[in-house]
């Protein structure tokens, strides 16, 4: 019982603690901290907010790129503005992007030098404690305190794991340790209490780049960002090890990385179904925004076996064609953003394989990001009568060589067991 | 000499035709003439027509219309009479022929006609409805992923070949009204084989399709195949339903192949949205019964896909341009 009571004491003295703490960090860093906003040119009025922070004495502000992203794809459309703590308002520039970790440098005009946030030296330590500022839902700007859990296993470009509430509008705000340095941004939620940060790092390397010189242009900025990174993620598929698993009678490539995750499901608990179906997909943990209707850098792989001993042959081929006329591009685009695809079909044996599959390939070109693609294959056996395998895949920005090259190891992994 | 008079439609249609042996004949609405034409803009004595012993003349009476040779507005007074010459006489019509008139020579009964006759043979009726239900009944199954009993599948396939059969009998119909010959179990007949050619070509088409890579330029040639087939149906329609002249009825079968084709694409097009999110590629599978093409190897098939990288392109830097 005493024990209870001492630990009781304990953790109402610590929270109490951290509150005290909280507020003299808010208190210190309020003058820093802005909304961020999106004002519709027609209208006149916000179409959306984020929030952001002073990263430099002369005015300039980070906060997260998909914050900005109207402005950043449709500049004539919209003007971004700031409110400070004191409720001033006044417009901002666009400097520079990092759409792959999802930050934007902007800038406001100075009069004099102004107090901004030191960006940390160096990661945080886990079970360390943080604070996460923002101006959730428009309420006003408010300070979270919470925890750092290391780095997310699962994704391909870092981001950490913050235990706390990270809500929307809170997007582009720093979170910062105990000496007020930002280790991390606000950039999305996963529910209660989970949150994702952009570790500091990431920031640190934009600050850094656009000190050396400002971007030519921020379209081209994206292009060789979205090119390096799809360069890194298939360069970093193709160099892992790829296990082939069974299906039932065919064999599966699947990736052993940990940022590419894989499902299944099958049929086997229905014993009238006519065709025996099993189903595995493997899925990229991740997207890249570009805008709220135009996402790449998705990677996924499905495999479908279907076995029937009830039905004839003829039928049974009927049957899965039927499923290709459900076959839907990985990604999100519109027709601002790309081509219609184009589409090429032929029957392909791999040498050396067993498998003969009537094979499909399509690609779409980004019409403002020269060079990158979306690619989309189904092969779909055609040497049984009574069982088949459809493997598939579809990657959103990537360039041609890449895509190819991973379409040709895609193609010789998938066999007859 | 004798005169023929034959009373036609202004479409040249035969009403009634008479033979007069004497030399002076009266046309007219009153009940005195020789003709009498009960058309309220004819006159009572509207035309008389007379021999001279050699030539045949034609004189309007004072009619308040008056009478016309076709294709002239000249009132006929004292108009000798050609055979064959069409005069108008209020709203009809009437043709004065010559005993001597050419007639067109006689059509021999072709062997086509007892091909025709044929498809009507009890035997041949009854195999191609039963091939045609056998088709329909067997792709209503294929369509149905789940398990159907056979009962279950005739509703639907007595249905459709019912519905089929709508096509010869409204044709049977339309040619009954127009005071032809129905045949009602020839058109059956006939269009029940057409139809079953419309199957295995699209069976055909299909085995074609799945056999051959998008590299394959002349796979328009199989488009063709229910184009020129459903012209074959039409043209054999006419041919049995009315009787028409050979160019009609090649200018008729053409006419309803581009209305149903045409009207088809046209739907189509109107349906086919302004950008379409989803890839669009030939999805046949069938069978490995069906497959004798060889495979092509991982290689060349990437290679060609590098050509849909060019095409991609060079459409988004067209629709920049556009811009």
């Amino acid at each position: 019982m005493k024990v209870i009571f001492a630990l009781l004491l304990i953790s109402v003295s610590s929270i109490s603690y951290a509150v005290e703490q909280a507020e003299e960090i808010f208190k210190k860093l309020a003058p820093s901290l802005y909304q961020i906003r999106l004002i519709d040119k027609a209208s006149g009025e916000k179409s959306s907010i984020g929030s952001g922070f002073q990263i430099s004495s002369d005015g300039l502000i980070a906060t997260n790129y998909h914050v900005i992203s109207g402005f950043a794809r449709h500049p004539h459309k919209y003007n971004i503005e700031y409110l400070d703590n004191k409720g001033n308002k006044a417009a901002l520039t666009l400097k520079s992007v990092d759409v792959i970790n999802d930050l934007a440098i902007v800038q406001r005009e100075v009069n004099e030098e102004m107090p901004f946030f030191d960006i940390a030296k160096v990661a945080p330590t886990k079970g360390e404690e943080l604070y996460s500022l923002g101006n959730p839902h428009d309420l006003g700007m408010i300070v979270v305190p919470g925890t750092y859990n290391g780095l997310k296993n699962e994704s391909f470009n870092d981001r950490i794991h913050f235990t706390g509430s990270v809500n929307s509008g809170m997007s582009g705000g720093p979170v910062v340790n105990k000496e007020t340095q930002v280790v991390g941004i606000n950039v999305a939620t996963s529910g209660n209490q989970i949150g994702f940060l952009v570790p500091h790092d990431k920031l640190q390397a934009l600050f850094q780049e656009y000190k050396q010189g400002a971007p030519k242009s921020i379209e081209l900025q994206m292009t060789a960002q979205l090119m390096r990174n799809q360069e890194k993620l298939i360069n970093t598929v193709l160099a892992s090890d790829w296990q082939l698993k069974k299906l039932g009678r065919g064999l599966i490539p699947t990736i052993d990385v940990p940022f590419i995750r894989c499902w299944g499901e099958s049929n086997s608990d229905k014993a009238d179904a006519q065709i025996m179906a099993a189903v595995a997909n493997c899925d990229l943990d991740e997207n890249t925004y570009i805008s709220s209707d135009f996402f790449t850098g998705s990677l996924e792989m499905e495999y479908r076996y279907m076995e029937s001993n009830k039905i004839g042959s003829t039928k049974f081929y009927h049957i899965f064609e039927r499923q290709l006329n459900q076959v839907a591009p990985g990604n999100k685009a519109g027709k601002d953003d790309v081509t219609e695809y184009q589409c090429h079909h032929d029957i392909v044996m791999p040498e050396q394989s067993n498998i003969n599959s009537k094979a499909v390939f399509c690609t779409r070109a980004y019409k403002a990001f020269p060079e990158l693609f979306d690619v989309l294959y189904i092969g779909i056996s055609i040497d049984h009568e009574q069982y088949a395998l459809l493997s598939h895949f579809t990657i959103s920005g990537v360039a041609e060589e890449t895509s190819l090259a991973f379409l040709t190891k895609f193609m010789e992994s998938v066999k007859w067991n | 000499m004798e005169l023929i008079i034959e009373e036609i439609t202004y479409g040249h249609k035969l009403l009634g035709r008479h033979k007069f042996s004497s030399n002076n004949i009266t046309i007219g609405r009153g009940y005195d003439n020789d003709l009498i034409i009960s058309d309220p803009h004819v006159c009572a004595d509207h035309l008389q027509l007379h021999f001279d012993g050699e030539y045949w003349f034609v004189n309007d009476q004072g009619s308040v219309n008056g009478s016309f040779l076709e294709h002239s507005k000249e009132n006929i007074i004292h108009h000798k009479i050609q055979s064959g010459d069409i005069v108008t006489i209020g709203k009809s019509q009437v043709r004065f022929v010559f005993p001597s008139h050419p007639v067109t020579p006689s059509i021999a009964i072709s062997p086509f006609e007892s091909l025709i006759n044929l498809a009507k043979h009890p035997a041949v009726l009854a195999l191609s409805v039963t091939l045609f239900a056998c088709i329909a009944c067997w792709i209503i199954d294929l369509n149905n992923a789940k398990e159907v009993s056979l009962t279950q599948m005739l509703v639907p396939t007595i249905g459709l070949t019912l519905g089929f059969a709508l096509w010869p009998g409204c044709i049977a119909l339309v040619s009954h009204l127009t005071k032809h010959d129905a045949r009602f179990w020839t058109q059956i007949g006939i269009s029940f084989i057409f139809f079953n050619l419309m199957w295995l070509s699209d069976i055909f088409e299909n085995i074609i399709q799945f056999n051959t890579s998008s590299n394959f330029s002349m796979i328009w040639l199989i488009t063709i195949i229910p184009l020129v087939l459903a012209y074959g149906l039409f043209w054999l329609n006419c041919y049995v339903g009315f009787h028409m002249t050979t160019r009609r009825r090649n200018v008729v079968a053409a006419g309803l192949v581009i209305l149903l084709f045409g009207g088809s694409f046209i739907v189509q097009m109107s349906k086919k949205p302004n950008f379409n999110p989803r890839p669009q590629f030939n999805t046949t599978i069938m069978s490995p019964t069906f497959l004798f093409t060889p495979s092509n190897d991982v290689k060349s098939f990437v290679s060609d896909s590098t050509i849909l990288f060019e095409k991609a392109t060079e459409m988004a830097e067209k629709d920049k341009k556009d811009k």
